[in-house]
């Protein structure tokens, strides 16, 4: 399922926390786009770029189209090469991209960018990326899939945010794992359909080549066992629920009072002495209690 | 004659019928029927627009939700000028199904549409609304419905017997083009001539917007501000609020407004806590609901409510609309595998109903109501009803599933079971009748004092009678 992250399109949130790192992921995401042929662009605003390029070999830092905005992000040093617009008119660049085939932009990181940018116009602008396919048809030649990864640490920001970019996510993967094995909890909307979760768990070699594994040893699953067990309305009562079946057949050969059988039915079908319907006259003297809470409260028993 | 005379003002008016009815040796009362001269009805009558009807309750002129269930739910319909507020599950999936049920009926109806959105394309959202049932598909249909039925269900009721007489839910019925709500097959598309031959306008934000290249502290009012006024020229171009009076034929206006409140709106009210700036949602539903008070229009919303963190804003917006619907699905919660709820998908909560013309409003007094997408149908349910098919929703709360076990001393055919029923019964009533009796209005007796309605009260010619604890019997 990890390997068929890009195959949906749209956004991709990694969400990591400090125990386990998502950036790894992201680079191994994308060396895989690189390989396959697609642009990648790569926003770089929390590391250096020496740094996300260390451990790629030449051909893929060749492919990689990055536009550094850890240097300078306010572009104080005013030479010619910062983007104008700082990322968020890079993104916007990109919505308006005329060449074809699919790009892949890699978010590093959405953290980053959130805090610096009000969070509707960055859900805005993410939107109008992902949801290309939305161009005119006039174009006759079909958009390539747009692809964004995005690197957020969950535990940089509140509920709405992270609420708010869940919202918008095609698929949410956030990364967990037990000694020493790093898993990824993938939950994918699809448009109109229900969504899925799956756990894949995984390793990142030193190449940054993805490898999809198995699972960590039968003593652990108990911990990662996800299975809510079936909620029983029948336990803990203190009353027998259970008939035997003597006590099955007694009941069913009993009358019930308020049954109504046909004897009931001739009786009211039998013209009626009175004709009158009943009345209730009742004075209340000076004692009476009016309190309707409970008829039976000032009952002595 | 000597009665004519005696009259005096209006003896000329009398004195004609009686001069009409010896001549033409019929009665003066005339029975009304289709009139003969076929002139146009000059009197007060109620607009007849196509797909809706008026309320039974208060003549409130009502357009179809598209769900006939919903529809009953809220009182007959939605009614005209009003705003329906839906709010979302968390995916985003049964609620956006609501949304194209009413846009549905508007084109089975021939209204025109108005679809906002800021995420999709409104004509790719027209593109997958739900086709209509027609009268040649009732058979697959009620092999759908009848199929899940249990071989309990056959049983008749034993204790509650009167309440077989009690009408059931919708059912499934087909559709004819005069019928007020009809029913879509949500696994088919609609078929394109019927959209092409509909009259609908699209807002798409992203288009209507151009993104500017500074970030600034964005006009977050800038969507809403455009939308309202892309409305406002609807219904004032195509003649919805009257003012345009050569129009011969009324119609109604259906607006759809999709994931309000969201940041592809450019609202932050999903975002922050503090919500400083969480006036702009409750600005727009404000003038959208002068908007839609003055012209002929209907509004559905879905507002993703679960993403607002201030729970004090979802207070406001629920005011601020008119009828409020909640959904509530059970995908990744902990009540998907509660065996009272297997067979639902989620639940319905009717959180408000408008008093429009009324003190009371039309309030069904079922509470757990639980909805199941089925391949084909959508439809709405008491959840009791799961567990208690043969007798209608006549146990408390709580206990149903103790006393539907079949087997067991609880089970329905005992003894305890029938006390416990009467008992819960007879003092449900008690209580219920009660209620209704206080909401009588203030009453005068014989010495001119106003006096309050107490107490259950059984008869009102002045004699104060009262009967603690006992079951009112109506005069």
């Amino acid at each position: 399922m990890l390997d068929s992250l890009l195959a949906l399109g749209g956004l991709v949130l990694l969400r990591d926390s400090v125990e386990w790192e998502g950036r790894s992921l992201l680079k191994a995401l994308v060396k895989k786009s690189a390989l396959c042929g697609e642009q990648v662009h790569i926003l770089g605003c929390e590391v250096s770029e020496e740094e996300f390029r260390e451990g790629f070999d030449s051909d893929i830092n060749n492919r990689l189209v990055y536009h550094d905005f850890f240097r300078d992000p306010l572009n104080w040093s005013k030479t010619g090469e910062a983007l104008p617009g700082g990322p968020l008119g890079a993104l916007r660049a990109m919505c308006k991209r005329t060449d074809l085939g699919p790009v892949t932009i890699a978010l590093d990181s959405l953290s980053w960018l959130l805090l610096h940018l009000p969070c509707a116009t960055l859900c805005q602008t993410l939107h109008a990326v992902s949801y290309q396919d939305s161009c005119p048809p006039g174009d006759g030649s079909p958009v390539g899939k747009v692809h964004v990864l995005g690197l957020l640490h969950e535990e940089l920001h509140g509920p709405g945010p992270m609420g708010a970019l869940s919202s918008l996510a095609q698929t949410e993967v956030t990364l967990g794992g037990t000694m020493g094995q790093a898993s990824a909890r993938i939950l994918c909307r699809r448009p109109q359909q229900h969504p899925t979760d799956q756990t894949q768990w995984f390793s990142i070699l030193p190449d940054f080549s993805l490898h999809l594994q198995e699972g960590p040893s039968k003593e652990f699953q108990p911990q990662s066992d996800p299975h809510i067990p079936l909620v029983d309305p029948m336990a803990h009562l203190t009353f027998n629920l259970h008939l035997s079946k003597k006590e099955r057949e007694a009941r069913d050969s009993l009358t019930l009072p308020f049954q109504f059988s046909s004897e009931k039915q001739e009786a009211l079908l039998r013209p009626r002495p009175s004709q009158a319907t009943s009345h209730i006259f009742y004075e209340p003297d000076a004692y009476d209690d009016l309190d309707q809470e409970d008829p039976d409260d000032d009952l002595d028993i | 004659m000597a009665t004519v005379a005696t009259c005096g003002g209006d003896a000329v008016g009398v004195g004609s019928a009686v001069a009409t009815a010896s001549k033409s040796n019929v009665t003066s009362f005339q029975r009304r029927g289709p009139r003969v001269s076929g002139t146009n009805d000059s009197g007060p009558r109620l607009v007849s627009i196509t797909g809706t009807r008026p309320s039974v309750r208060n003549g409130q002129l009502l357009v179809s939700t598209g769900l006939p269930a919903l529809d009953q739910l809220l009182g007959g319909g939605l009614a005209v000028g009003t705003v329906l507020l839906i709010e979302e599950d968390k995916y985003n999936i049964y609620s956006s199904l609501l949304f194209k049920y009413f846009l549905a009926e508007g084109i089975v109806n021939g209204h025109t549409l108005l679809v906002a959105s800021a995420n999709e394309d409104p004509a790719n959202i027209l593109q997958e609304l739900p086709a209509p049932l027609l009268d040649n598909c009732k058979k697959e249909f009620d092999e759908d419905v009848y199929n899940h039925k249990t071989p309990e269900s056959n049983i008749k009721m034993k204790i509650a017997w009167r309440y077989q007489l009690l009408p059931k839910m919708e059912q499934i019925r087909p559709v004819s083009s005069s019928r007020f709500g009809h029913y879509y097959d949500a696994s088919k598309r609609i078929p394109q001539e019927l959209i092409e031959a509909s009259k609908w306008h699209g807002f798409f934000l992203p288009e209507k917007i151009s993104p500017t290249l500074k970030v600034e502290p964005c006009s977050l009012t800038h969507g809403y501000i455009k939308l309202l006024q892309f409305i406002q020229n609807i219904i004032y171009e195509e003649g919805f609020d009257g003012s345009n009076p050569q129009k011969k034929q009324k119609n109604i206006l259906r607006i759809g407004i999709q994931n309000l409140g969201s940041p592809l709106w450019g609202d932050d009210i999903c975002c922050t806590e503090n919500g400083d700036s969480g006036h702009n949602l409750t600005k727009f539903l404000y003038v959208l609901r002068g908007l839609l008070r003055t012209s002929l229009s209907a509004c559905i919303i879905t507002m993703p409510t679960h993403l607002i963190q201030n729970k004090a804003f979802i207070a406001h917006v629920t005011n601020l609309s008119d009828t409020v619907v909640g959904l509530e699905s059970f995908i990744g919660s902990e009540r998907e595998t509660n065996p009272l709820y297997k067979d639902y998908h989620g639940l319905i909560h009717i959180r408000q109903i408008p008093r429009l013309n009324n003190l009371v409003c039309d309030e069904s007094d079922v509470k757990d109501l639980g909805f199941k997408l089925k391949r084909k149908l959508f439809t709405i349910e008491w959840v009791q009803d799961n567990y208690l098919r043969q007798e209608r929703n006549i146990y408390p709360p709580g206990f149903s599933y103790l006393l539907k076990q079949k087997d067991s001393a609880w089970g329905e055919g005992s003894l305890q079971h029938s006390t416990f029923l009467m008992s819960f019964l007879a003092k449900a009533t008690a209580f219920a009748s009660r209620l209704v009796r206080h909401s009588e209005p203030l009453k005068q007796t014989g010495s001119g004092r106003i006096r309050q309605a107490a107490g259950p009260r059984l008869w009102h010619d002045g004699r104060r009678q009262e009967a603690p604890g006992l079951l009112g019997i109506p005069p």
